[in-house]
């Protein structure tokens, strides 16, 4: 019992990490910051949202964000078009509302680009086909270093919705040397920096 | 020999308290943490306080988990400082584990459970007359993954139910009702559920006098302890949550809105068996197959799981032949929980090593490709059930 113990653990506490690691297809380049306090801001019809963001990593596989869907009304289109910094359509993502609970996070998954990292981007999100009383929301928040601005009804502000970039990782062994390389980190730092 | 084997189960122990994050233990470790800045009735607090508190639950549990567990961190407050306060403040799913100190604050947290299983591991031979079962028992006890990773990964609470339990019926099996209740009593003023051994305390006692305390005394306990805090908030925070309410669930209608209770008609059936039938089962062996009755008629918390754990590992030494029944019901309770529609049951539970997890789905998802996971949850809970009756059975038949 007392082997049994010992591989169960170590299977536990080792094996199995380095197994949900290695099926990870994507990595968030940053956490997702705080909704903050600067309202919201609906989208449906005509009123598009359009975000402009520096990618942190290579490999940009998806973009995901908050999105709140009042009382499930919106059964329509979101449309997701992602542009480079000369306006080129990169790529184009279509959902529907069903499927998006009211503050749920979405993520807009399409085909990888290579050669992303810290070049320019900007996304537009629209529902055109929802009425006034079918609008989405995006949650607004101050800038940080990838969130750079955002324009909404033809007005351009600081700031944006809370997104995160994803990434293709190079490798699975990758993933895996990153997942434990943290936790290491982080048991080496013990009382370091918050004490 | 035998400190080397403490020096190893201490070791497992640790890695898997220091690694393994369930949420539950910052939530109450914060919810208690108000106990130092003078708050009596928590209760009330949070209720009146919800607005501006980072983390927004109810204290789901009984008095004397407030004062015991806010009184150990009152203590360790002290040496942990104030990096340790701001974090319990800290609602942040990401940012909770991120913290560098997490690890000592784990530690810390977790060193009551440590010392209390290592305890209950020299507790357990008591049971066993042969040094040769005393023996094994110490060992199985130390050296089970089951025990370890439901004590250091998802408990809080339980092991301290247990704890007084298993010393309650180490007073029985030294013929002391009266000590033996005062510990249910306690231990029932931490969580509710021992209070359903007390009719089977009751069947054993030898005389009127000795039947009226056994039933007196620890429901008096009980009382003593929750009636300081008796509110609205407490009633509905503590008092109807959990246990109480889950074991009634189970139910068949019997028409004009009425209904049988399982679990009450088990435990009424399995009294009135040892009053008219069976005056020779042990309370060791009731108490087994209340909760028995308990896990295969409710939906339960993996952690709940502890307070059988020590009585299956003395029962499986007591009785070899049903050594691997036993595990096999072992692995099936554990199982029923992992299938339930919450991370922290199982991914989340690594959220030290990175949050990245959180982007793979869980097995419950990945079973509803292709099955109904409440289908297969069923299904194990059902043969959970069986397992249990046989292993019931084979307690109430005695050749």
């Amino acid at each position: 019992m007392i082997k049994f113990t010992i591989i169960s653990i170590i299977f536990i506490l080792f094996i199995i990490p380095t197994l949900l690691a290695s099926q990870i297809k994507m990595i968030p380049a940053h956490d997702q910051p705080g909704y903050g306090d600067m309202g919201r801001v609906p989208i449906y019809s005509i009123h598009e949202f359009k975000q402009y963001f520096i990618s942190k990593d290579r490999n940009l596989v998806a973009i995901g964000t908050t999105i709140k869907n009042p009382n499930l009304k919106n059964e329509k289109e979101i449309k997701f078009n992602l542009f480079d910094g000369n306006n080129n359509l990169m790529r184009s993502v279509t959902q529907n509302g069903f499927n998006i609970g009211d503050g749920d996070f979405v993520k807009f998954i399409f085909e990888v680009i290579p050669d992303s990292v810290g070049k320019e981007y900007y996304f537009t999100l629209s529902s055109s086909s929802a009425e006034e009383e079918e609008i989405l929301e995006l949650f607004l928040t101050r800038p940080t270093d990838w969130i750079l601005r955002y324009s909404y009804n033809e007005e351009i502000k600081e700031g944006g919705t809370p997104m995160v970039t994803f990434h293709k990782p190079n490798s699975r062994l990758e993933t895996v040397k990153l997942v434990y390389s943290n936790l290491f980190s982080k048991l080496l730092h013990l009382n370091s920096d918050n004490k | 020999m035998r400190f080397k084997l403490i020096i190893l189960a201490i070791f497992l122990r640790l890695l898997v308290a220091l690694f393994l994050f369930h949420p539950d233990i910052k939530t109450i470790a914060f919810q208690t943490s108000f106990l130092k800045q003078g708050v009596v009735n928590i209760y009330s607090y949070l209720s009146e306080n919800k607005q501006h508190l980072p983390l927004k639950e109810e204290f789901v549990y009984f008095p004397l988990t407030y004062f015991v567990i806010g009184g150990y961190q009152a203590v360790i407050s002290s040496v942990l400082g104030d990096a340790f306060n701001n974090w319990l403040y800290d609602a942040g799913t990401v940012s909770t584990p991120n913290n560098p100190n997490i690890f000592i604050y784990l530690i810390f947290l977790k060193l009551p459970l440590l010392l209390m299983d290592l305890f209950i591991a020299f507790l357990l031979p008591q049971f066993f007359r042969k040094e040769a079962d005393r023996k094994k028992v110490f060992n199985l006890w130390l050296f089970n993954p089951f025990t370890i990773i439901l004590i250091y990964a998802f408990s809080n609470i339980d092991l301290y139910v247990v704890l007084l339990t298993i010393i309650a019926l180490l007073y029985i099996k030294k013929e002391k009702i009266i000590k033996a209740v005062f510990f249910i009593g306690f231990a029932a003023s931490f969580k509710l559920y021992p209070l359903l051994f007390v009719p089977f305390f009751f069947l054993k006692a030898k005389n009127v006098k000795e039947k009226i305390l056994t039933v007196m005394i620890p429901t008096l306990i009980f009382v003593l302890t929750i009636i300081p805090f008796f509110s609205t908030s407490f009633i509905n925070s503590a008092l109807i949550s959990g246990l109480s309410t889950r074991i009634f669930n189970p139910s068949f209608m019997i028409g004009f809105g009425e209904s049988i209770m399982i679990g009450l008609f088990l435990l009424s059936s399995l009294f009135f068996y040892g009053l008219v039938i069976n005056k020779k089962t042990t309370i060791f062996n009731y108490v087994i197959i209340v909760l028995f009755i308990l896990f295969s008629f409710s939906h339960y918390h993996i952690s709940w799981l502890l307070w059988i754990a020590p009585l299956l590992v003395v029962l499986a030494i007591k009785k070899p032949s049903c050594k691997w029944i036993i595990f096999i019901w072992a692995l099936f309770s554990i199982l029923i929980p992992l299938f339930y529609q919450d991370r922290s049951m199982t991914y989340s539970l690594y959220r030290i090593y990175t949050s990245w997890f959180d982007l793979l789905p869980i097995p419950f998802t990945i079973v509803e490709k292709f099955y109904d996971p409440y289908a297969i949850q069923s299904m194990i809970h059902s043969l959970l059930a069986g397992l249990s009756t046989i292993i019931g059975y084979k307690l109430l038949i005695k050749k």
